[in-house]
């Protein structure tokens, strides 16, 4: 960690040589540990030291970006006229709106000082006690347990200065018997967050509940979907639907639908990077402060996240969702996805199942079938459960399901009261925060071995 | 370029043998990337990205620990070696059997990728230009919404050491790039890539294989079919027989053969985040894969391809490992630590994606053989059926047996001749029932090795490159059509 000031002011001295019209640059530093354990023991244990920083320089109207992770000054110095040189072959982008201007971002409380001091030692005792957990049931365990710290600056020359430290903690695990297995997850900005003990014993609950699972054929069930499955599907919909890119091309299932219902009125769904129920974070990597963004408001399609330049296309402004400046073609994106909770019972939602199917987290899904009907695809894993009666019959072999996110939501029953922070692709600037949906409809479409 | 590392990373070494260790390495990466990136014929990003550090590996007390850092000097390399073993020591509290690490002969080596024309020092005028001419041609039609023309190059120097006394220099290249489009109606909207999807083709090549795409001569034609897939029909929702593309074939390839054959998902120690594989140890040498046509071998040795090096990142050479043989399985993907599981030496399949990350069993060229049909003949062998053209959605399961894949566009075959379009064309089976239902592959006139550049795996999360070496192939009985 260098630290504001003295980061700061390393940056803008290299801010202050660019001969450029405009120059921003991000910088994004991080040191991470993860001990990642299989068949019960840590077989890979890793520790990372490193930093990234993008220069993106503006002549005109033609913008050039050159990122490195060698820091000191020449290399920086270098790295900025590479920049410019990049620049000068450009034609002019007609679309490039020019930097942002500098705006007051929120402050948030996004670091802690154990995370930062946690050590491989005892990251491998909170593995132990995992491993622990699942020798009573004389079940193997997989998972990770990581821990990081970093800080992201943000400083253009039209005066923007955003600084924010950030650390980050999460586990996953997958408690396997013979013939069937079970997941638990969770992450937090504190590793102290992190009950390794309670959530090894809801995979191995899981895991001792599905063994010997039942076949069920394919087909429409009601389903109880876990916050780790409604992850899965939220973190697709985000990717192809909830971005400015995908809006913009008319591939979004949103696009066109603006101000139209499209799922149940019980569904909401939304970005926000302040909300610290969430791996909250106050601005983006143009610096612009983030501001809370309705993806579905009670059923109706809202509208989507934006950058300064894909704002500029659809004239209105940036939300506070830029990626970094390599790979800003790809528009804007949201990184803290909420789905707003209801007001039921987890177990009462499982009660009022006649016959239905609970999951704990799908896999390898994928959304790109049918990206304007929302149509997904994945298989189910790591504990399914054929619920009959209000009661949790058995075990059940994975299924694979094909469904319109949107249908499905269109028949949602019931939204827990309780929400779950779950660790998504962005690690430790964002996370999803969904509840369990009870949902009357869903749709699966094949079946497989185990 | 490395010289100047090799003295450091020895004395690395050195330290780390002073303390006693079983095994250690320090890799030395430097990788440049240029991207270049063309929308509806404006330049809307072109990067440069710097990548420099090392990362050290250390088996000690039977466990690994590994630590990386982008600080270069003696003093930090010293510091991340005594952090790399204090990592390894902390593993060493849970292992409850040592690992095996299987001997190997330590090279003193220097490879360097082929090439003819260096991308890096090819113009960016000449690059651009290239790909505004094909947004310019893609984006002729009123229907037309979105064009996108891409390319990215890559340069690796990378120097490994070990307490063997390997020493090993490598000079990596690679070139990618392509094209797609997005056609709209005001409801409907459809993609259409060439020469693959997702970023088009990569190759450890020069620029000379993004000249050799001829990029500008297929805009025009995959500008129009997707133009013609916003009224093509929709995947009919049945059992038939289906032939498949090359670059369909390499995802088909690619994900129920290649990452079920990685050894150390067989061994189930990526569980927990990739899963396993249904090709366990004791179904090698027994299991029935495919029919008796299918031929497949890990090549790293294949020219060009993008899973192509001189060495992997433990020091051992690449080679051609056969994995399908007439059907049946064979063989693995394996390690230094994994092959005396199976009482093997490794056949060289361990990659890192960068400095900062551990080696792990990558695919390299996972290729299979050509068959004996043409193209033209296979299609007019077959009476009805569907033709799936390059890959839109993939997923499968946990353990590698249930996929389902959809592709961009697909054509009806009726009575030996290709008919109407189909749009939104899904396929699905299990891996061994589907693999053995394949009864033609075309020959060597249609195979071609598609490169694959952003293969995940591991955590924290790598990316591998990687190439399937594929032609158009013939199954019979496969459900397809289903959408939602």
């Amino acid at each position: 960690m260098i630290g504001k000031e003295k980061l700061f002011k390393q940056l803008e001295k290299v801010l202050d040589k660019s001969k450029a019209d405009q120059t921003e640059i991000v910088y994004i530093g991080r040191e991470s540990g993860l001990s990642r354990f299989a068949n019960s023991y840590i077989h890979q244990n890793v520790y990372e030291d490193n930093s990234q920083l993008f220069f993106r320089t503006v002549l005109g109207k033609k913008v050039g970006v050159s990122s490195s992770n060698l820091l000191n000054l020449s290399d920086l110095n270098k790295c900025l006229n590479d920049s410019i040189e990049i620049a000068k072959t450009q034609p002019e982008n007609p679309n490039f709106p020019g930097l942002p201007k500098p705006a007051k971002y929120k402050e948030l409380n996004t670091f802690d000082e154990t995370t930062a001091k946690f050590s491989p030692n005892e990251r491998a005792k909170a593995v132990k006690k995992i491993i622990a957990e699942n020798n009573r049931k004389k079940f193997t365990v997989a998972g990770s347990l990581s821990t990081g710290i970093g800080e992201i600056a943000v400083l253009n020359s039209l005066g923007v200065r955003a600084y924010q430290p950030i650390s980050s903690a999460s586990v996953n695990m997958i408690s396997m018997s013979d013939t069937s297995s079970g997941y638990a997850t969770s992450i937090s900005r504190k590793v102290s967050d992190l009950d390794v003990v309670k959530l090894a014993k809801i995979a191995v609950e899981k895991c001792d509940r599905s063994q010997n699972p039942i076949q069920v054929e394919p087909g429409e069930y009601e389903v109880i979907l876990e916050p780790a499955a409604v992850t899965e599907m939220l973190v697709w919909m985000n990717f192809v639907g909830f971005g400015s890119k995908p809006f913009q091309q008319n591939m979004s299932f949103l696009s066109g639908n603006i101000g139209k219902k499209i799922t149940s009125d019980k569904i909401t769904i939304y970005d926000n990077g302040l909300d610290e129920k969430s791996m909250s974070f106050p601005f983006d990597f143009e610096g612009v402060p983030k501001q809370k963004v309705i993806f579905i408001g009670n059923g109706v399609a809202k509208g989507v996240v934006y950058d300064s330049t894909a704002a500029l296309k659809d004239k209105t402004k940036s939300t506070g969702h830029a990626v970094t400046p390599d790979e800003n073609n790809e528009g804007a994106f949201g990184l803290n996805i909420f789905m707003a909770p209801g007001t039921a019972k987890r177990d009462q939602m499982i009660s009022n199942v006649k016959k239905g199917i609970l999951v704990t987290r799908f896999h390898y899904l994928n959304g790109f079938i049918d990206q304007r009907n929302s149509v997904l695809t994945g298989m189910t894993r790591d504990g399914t459960f054929l619920i009959e009666n209000g009661e949790i019959k058995s075990g059940i072999k994975n299924l694979r399901f094909t469904d319109s996110f949107a249908r499905c939501l269109g028949s949602t029953i019931a939204i827990s009261k309780e929400t779950e922070r779950i660790n998504s692709w962005w690690d430790a600037i964002g996370c999803t925060t969904v509840p369990t949906l009870h949902l009357g409809s869903f749709k699966f479409s094949g079946k497989t071995d185990f | 370029m490395a010289g100047f590392m090799k003295n450091r990373l020895r004395e690395c070494v050195d330290h780390l043998r002073s303390k006693g260790v079983d095994y250690a390495d320090c890799r030395y990466v430097r990788r440049e990337k240029e991207s270049l990136n063309v929308t509806d014929s404006n330049v809307d990003a072109m990067s440069r990205n710097l990548n420099v550090g090392v990362g050290i590996r250390v088996l000690n007390k039977g466990a690994w620990g590994f630590a990386s850092t982008k600080d270069l000097t003696p003093g930090a390399l010293k510091k991340t070696a005594t952090l790399a073993l204090k990592i390894a020591n902390a593993s060493a509290m849970t292992v409850k059997d040592k690992v095996l690490f299987a001997e190997q002969e330590a090279f003193v080596d220097h490879y360097k990728t082929e090439f003819k024309k260096d991308p890096f020092k090819v113009s960016t005028d000449d690059k651009i230009n290239l790909l505004v001419s094909c947004t310019d041609i893609l984006k002729n039609s009123k229907k037309i919404k979105t064009t996108q023309a891409s390319m990215d190059f890559y340069k690796i120097n990378k120097l490994f050491i070990s307490t063997e006394g390997a020493e090993i220099e490598q000079d990596l290249l690679e070139s990618g790039g392509g094209f797609y489009v997005v056609s709209f109606d005001g409801k409907e909207a459809q993609k259409r890539s060439y020469p693959n999807s997702f970023g088009g083709d990569f190759a450890t090549r020069g620029y000379e294989f993004i000249e050799e795409m001829n990029l500008i001569d297929h805009a025009e034609r995959v500008r129009e079919e997707s133009i013609a897939l916003l009224k093509a029909a929709p995947c009919p929702n049945t059992e038939t027989t289906i032939i498949i593309c090359g670059p369909q074939m390499a995802l088909q390839v690619h994900e129920s053969c290649g990452h079920p054959t990685e050894l150390d998902r067989a061994l189930g120690t990526e569980i927990s985040l990739a899963g396993g594989s249904f090709m366990t140890v004791d179904k090698l040498n027994k299991l029935k894969y495919g029919s008796d046509i299918v031929n497949i071998n890990a090549d790293a040795t294949t020219k060009g391809g993008l899973g192509t090096f001189g060495y992997d990142d433990e020091g051992v050479k690449a080679q051609r490992a056969p994995i399908i043989k007439k059907g049946k399985f064979v063989g693995y993907l394996t390690s230094r630590e994994t092959a005396p599981v199976i009482k093997q030496r490794s056949n060289g399949t361990m990659r890192a994606d960068g400095w900062n990350r551990i080696p792990i069993i990558r695919m390299t060229n996972h290729n299979l053989e050509p068959g004996t049909w043409e193209l033209e003949d296979l299609i007019k062998d077959t009476k009805n059926g569907i033709f799936f053209d390059i890959n839109k959605s993939w997923s499968i399961d946990d353990k590698r047996l249930n996929f389902q894949f959809g592709v961009e566009a697909a054509w009806e075959i009726k009575n030996g001749k290709l008919s109407g379009m189909l749009k939104n064309a899904t396929y699905t089976g299990i891996t061994p029932e589907f693999w053995n239902s394949c009864d033609a592959i075309c020959n060597k006139n249609h195979w071609h090795v598609w490169g694959i550049p952003n293969c995940g795996k591991g955590e924290p999360m790598q990316s591998a490159h990687v190439a399937h070496g594929t032609s158009p192939a013939r199954f019979r009985n496969v459900k397809v059509g289903v959408s939602k």
